[in-house]
């Protein structure tokens, strides 16, 4: 299987080794990976903005980039919600483009959902040792129905103890431009998020999300703890978790 | 109602330290959410109901006008009287004519939403009629003069200390905090305000086209005794309120009493056809009924019509993350939470609200709840667009969301762009690898921290071979 | 031009339709007509094995009391009982088809006239039943006023198991069947009024009556098998 890896923004510029984890375990699962260069940003940001016009573009630059491969894979909810919901929706107008994109959008999952559904990963390269609690990110929960996938993974690895949170659905305040738009806010939702992973004693709270993931951390570190990881279910996963 | 959402971020700082209001908002999150939680389930096949029930609702929209009509013939037929309204002010006048009509000097209420719309109280206690709110949440709000935060429960901000303040002080009885003998009271106090009142006001839950039939749930008995006492009923609500038949009514009351408060059935369900006439023994001799437009026709054809399927059962805000943490007084008007986000800017203007449609992370809690599927997170980002397109949005955030699309354009300079960017961020955290303060993104940093970036990009460290 | 056109032609307007489409809105007409003559049933439940013992759990369960009763004469006697444990005055009002039973004899004095403000008892029958939400179905009229339900502390309904059905639906049916046009107030009661406006705590006993008691009793000779 060939698949184009869409990095994201995010991860691309603030935590590179949840890429490099993605391939990790790609690869793991038997498919050939590759990154094309040129990649920036889904249009995210400008689209829930009500930027359509951005989001257009930066729509077509994605299908000129990718439209070849045979799966498109994310480590992001979000960012695969984007692809596979809102750019179909985004040329609903023209049914040659309706028609690509729908198709593309089919090929395109969240990293977890890719990994137990199509290449059905067997094993787990990681031996993550304790205990973690897992948040659901809004997007790729409501839009993408990953929930299954990543308790599945993490259920595979032995050492791994997963504690269930309170009110791991509910969103944890990031919202993109949200969370510097209507921050106060934002920062209490955050804090909600933050009391419930306390609640859990865990060592870790792991996500599928990176946005979702600097702003808890960011509320974390803020409240004075420092001992709590904050990690990609990917790091995890592929074991780089353990690099620095 | 006054319309003071362009308030709404100072209202957000003051809500958030409302340790009362904060209190509050968790029981009706236990009650409402674990409530409709508790019993959705008994629905044979829920999605499958939801699809019936949005089925029904666009049925209507898509045909308003014959409905309309085919509920005027037969509400008429029956002895009520349909009138019809343009804005709340018209709400108002009609009323206040049907009183002197009547000669009413005193009325009864049981809730109605849309009366909050009108101002109506206000408007009839100008013209000398006494109004009495009957539900115990407004009659509460009545006795303390303040509005509605929720449009199924619209006392949820007070707690029990609080109204037992005031029923000390306006009832002049002894204080008490027992739920129960609170409860007594106010029964007590309402009930010659029924057996004496000339008319009673009331709003629609649905309206039943097939039958010219007005329908009201309650859970109080206020709603039956406000529309059986009085010698005149007056019932007000929306336009689009009307559905075809008793059968398509009652698929929308499955979900509704479900979604809004947990319960399998309300109490009560009133089917009010027509006025009292030698067939019966009670009733009002005087029946009418007045159906507001104020905004909603324009919502019609255009790419909000979703918004009007709304049966106002609550289940938006009840999920909704941000609502649950400020609470409905803070969006300003009638309607709060994810429904009031996308109907305030409709009904009142996008100038009024400007904040409604974007104080939301679009998280999709709402849209997973709402029994007709209106598709909320889809609406508040069109009217996102809205503003864009009207050039509300401040410069700052249009260049930066201009400037951030032209990068991602331009993978070259992203490329270095991003190169360079990461490097500053991570140079700024220092050996703590936290940044404290982000300039230019205060709404972050006054109460996060960041975590920086690891130094390099992925694609520079792809390109260097790392992944081999 | 008055309200009543303007809204009309707002909502016209924006429903505009084509020429092509004007010429088929014989065939639209025709289908909400269609939509009118056949009411057509949404999502319906999982019907109950026992529409009795099913109705009989939903009502307990909105607090309503269920009481059953072999036949028509020991209604009194039930309800006598009822009021005594629960310290109840044993008078009140009903509806003109319940006066003959023996209410004096088993001590109660009960008046056959509709409720005023002062009554705090008042016995009805009930047009029908609905099994999915233990719910009582009442019509007004002139032999079932609906005040008598309304205005007294306890709402007494004394019901035949036979008028009990699955869902709201087949109440629709009934009434369809039995009554040429929908009577002034159809009312809906499933169990005491109630309220939790303060602090989300539920409390029996709003403005409506403190306690519902139905009293399920066979009017007919033969016994219905249960269904």
């Amino acid at each position: 299987m060939r698949v184009g890896l869409f990095v994201t923004c995010l991860v691309d510029t603030i935590r590179p080794r949840i890429g490099f984890a993605a391939i990790k375990l790609l690869e793991a699962a038997g498919c050939e990976v590759e990154f094309p260069v040129q990649q920036t940003c889904c249009g995210q940001p400008g689209y829930n903005s009500g930027d359509q016009k951005s989001a257009k573009a930066l729509a077509l630059k994605f299908i000129a980039e990718f439209e070849t491969f045979d799966y498109v894979v994310v480590p992001s909810g979000s960012c695969a919600g984007m692809i596979r919901v809102h750019y179909p929706d985004l040329f609903r107008d023209d049914p040659a483009l309706l028609e690509r994109f729908t198709a593309i959008g089919q090929r395109t999952y969240e990293l977890t959902d890719f990994l137990v559904n199509v290449a059905k990963l067997a094993k787990i390269p990681g031996n993550f040792q304790g205990t973690l609690t897992y948040h659901d990110s809004c997007s790729g929960l409501r839009e993408l129905d990953v929930y299954k996938q990543p308790r599945a993974l993490l259920a595979m690895m032995p050492e791994v103890s997963v504690h269930e949170m309170v009110e791991s659905t509910t969103c944890c305040g990031f919202g993109g431009t949200f969370s510097v738009k209507y921050g106060e806010l934002s920062t209490r939702m955050a804090d909600n998020k933050c009391q419930h992973v306390t609640e859990t004693h865990t060592d870790s709270i792991v996500g599928g999300d990176l946005g979702c993931l600097l702003n808890i951390e960011g509320r974390l570190r803020r409240n004075g703890d420092h001992s709590t990881r904050v990690l990609h279910v990917a790091e995890v996963l592929s074991g780089l978790d353990k690099e620095e | 109602m006054q319309n003071t959402s362009i308030n709404f971020k100072r209202q957000v700082t003051i809500k958030l330290a409302d340790v009362r209001l904060q209190n509050a908002l968790s029981r009706l999150q236990t009650r409402f959410v674990g409530g409709r939680s508790a019993v959705i389930g008994e629905i044979n096949d829920l999605q499958e109901t939801r699809t019936a029930a949005a089925a029904i609702r666009d049925l209507v929209l898509n045909d308003l006008e014959h409905w309309l009509l085919h509920f005027e013939q037969q509400a008429t037929a029956r002895g009520a009287v349909v009138h019809w309204a343009e804005t709340g002010d018209d709400v108002n006048r009609i009323v206040a004519d049907i009183a002197a009509q009547y000669g009413v000097r005193t009325a009864a209420k049981s809730k109605s939403m849309v009366s909050e719309e009108c101002g109506l109280n206000d408007a009839l206690e100008q013209v000398g009629v006494k109004v009495m709110e009957t539900d115990l949440g407004e009659y509460i709000l009545q006795l303390a003069h303040e509005a509605p935060s929720h449009i199924v429960a619209p006392v949820v901000h007070k707690n029990k200390e609080e109204i037992a303040d005031l029923f000390a002080e306006k009832h002049r009885k002894p204080r008490t905090t027992d739920i129960a003998e609170l409860c007594r009271e106010a029964r007590e106090i309402l009930r010659p305000t029924f057996i004496n009142a000339d008319m009673g006001i009331s709003g629609a839950n649905f309206l039943v086209a097939e039958t010219g039939s007005v329908l009201i749930v309650t859970n109080e008995g206020n709603g039956r005794l406000v529309t059986t006492l009085p010698r005149v009923h007056v019932a007000i609500t929306g336009i689009e309120k009307v559905v075809p038949t008793l059968e398509d009514v009652t698929t929308l009351l499955r979900l509704l009493s479900r979604s809004a408060t947990g319960q399998s059935i309300t109490n009560y369900v009133s089917v009010l056809t027509g006025k009292k006439d030698h067939a019966d023994h009670d009733g009002p001799e005087h029946f009418h009924i007045i159906l507001l437009d104020n905004g909603r026709s324009s919502l019609l054809g255009s790419e909000m019509q979703e918004m009007l399927r709304c049966i106002r059962c609550g289940a938006c805000m009840n999920h909704c993350p941000v609502y649950q943490n400020i609470g409905g007084h803070a969006y300003g008007w009638v309607y709060p939470g994810p429904m009031g986000s996308i109907l305030t800017p409709l009904l009142g203007g996008l100038e009024a609200a400007p904040d409604l449609p974007n104080a939301s992370t679009l998280c999709g809690a709402c849209a997973v709840v709402c029994p007709v599927k209106i598709p909320l997170p889809d609406l508040l980002r069109k009217l996102r667009q809205r503003q864009m397109d009207r050039g509300m949005k401040s410069w700052q955030e249009t260049l930066m969301l201009k400037a951030w699309a032209w990068l991602a354009l331009h993978p070259m300079i992203y490329a270095l762009t991003t190169k360079i960017g990461v490097r500053l961020m991570c140079l700024m955290g220092g050996k703590e690898k936290l940044l404290h303060t982000l300039p230019g993104a205060r709404g972050w940093s006054d109460g996060r921290d960041f975590p920086v970036p690891a130094g390099l990009t992925f694609r520079e460290l792809y390109q260097q071979g790392k992944h081999q | 031009m008055n309200a009543r056109d303007n809204i009309l032609g707002k909502i016209r307007n924006a429903q505009v339709r084509t020429n092509a489409q004007a010429a088929a809105t014989g065939l639209h007409t025709e289908t909400i007509n269609r939509h009118l003559a056949q009411h057509p049933r949404g999502p319906q439940p999982v019907p109950p094995d026992n529409l009795l013992a099913c109705f009989k759990e939903r009502a307990l369960k909105l607090s309503s009391d269920v009481l059953q009763a072999a036949d028509y004469l020991e209604v009194p006697t039930l309800l006598m009982h009822y009021l005594s444990e629960k310290k109840l005055p044993a008078r009140g009002v009903c509806w003109p088809s319940l006066a003959e039973l023996p209410w004096s004899a088993a001590g109660l004095d009960i008046q056959s006239r509709p409720a005023n403000d002062q009554d705090l008892l008042g016995v009805t029958g009930a047009f029908c039943a609905i099994a999915e939400t233990g719910t009582l179905m009442m019509l007004s009229g002139t032999e079932t006023p609906a005040t008598t339900s309304l205005l007294p502390e306890t709402h007494v309904a004394v019901l035949d198991p036979c008028r009990i059905v699955a869902t709201m639906e087949d109440a629709w049916d009934l009434m369809r069947k039995e009554y040429k046009q929908p009577p002034r107030a159809v009312n809906f009661i499933s169990g005491p009024s109630r309220t939790a406006d303060i602090e989300q705590t539920v409390t029996l006993g709003a403005h409506g009556p403190y306690r519902v008691l139905v009293i399920l009793v066979p009017f007919a000779e033969i016994t219905n098998d249960a269904r």
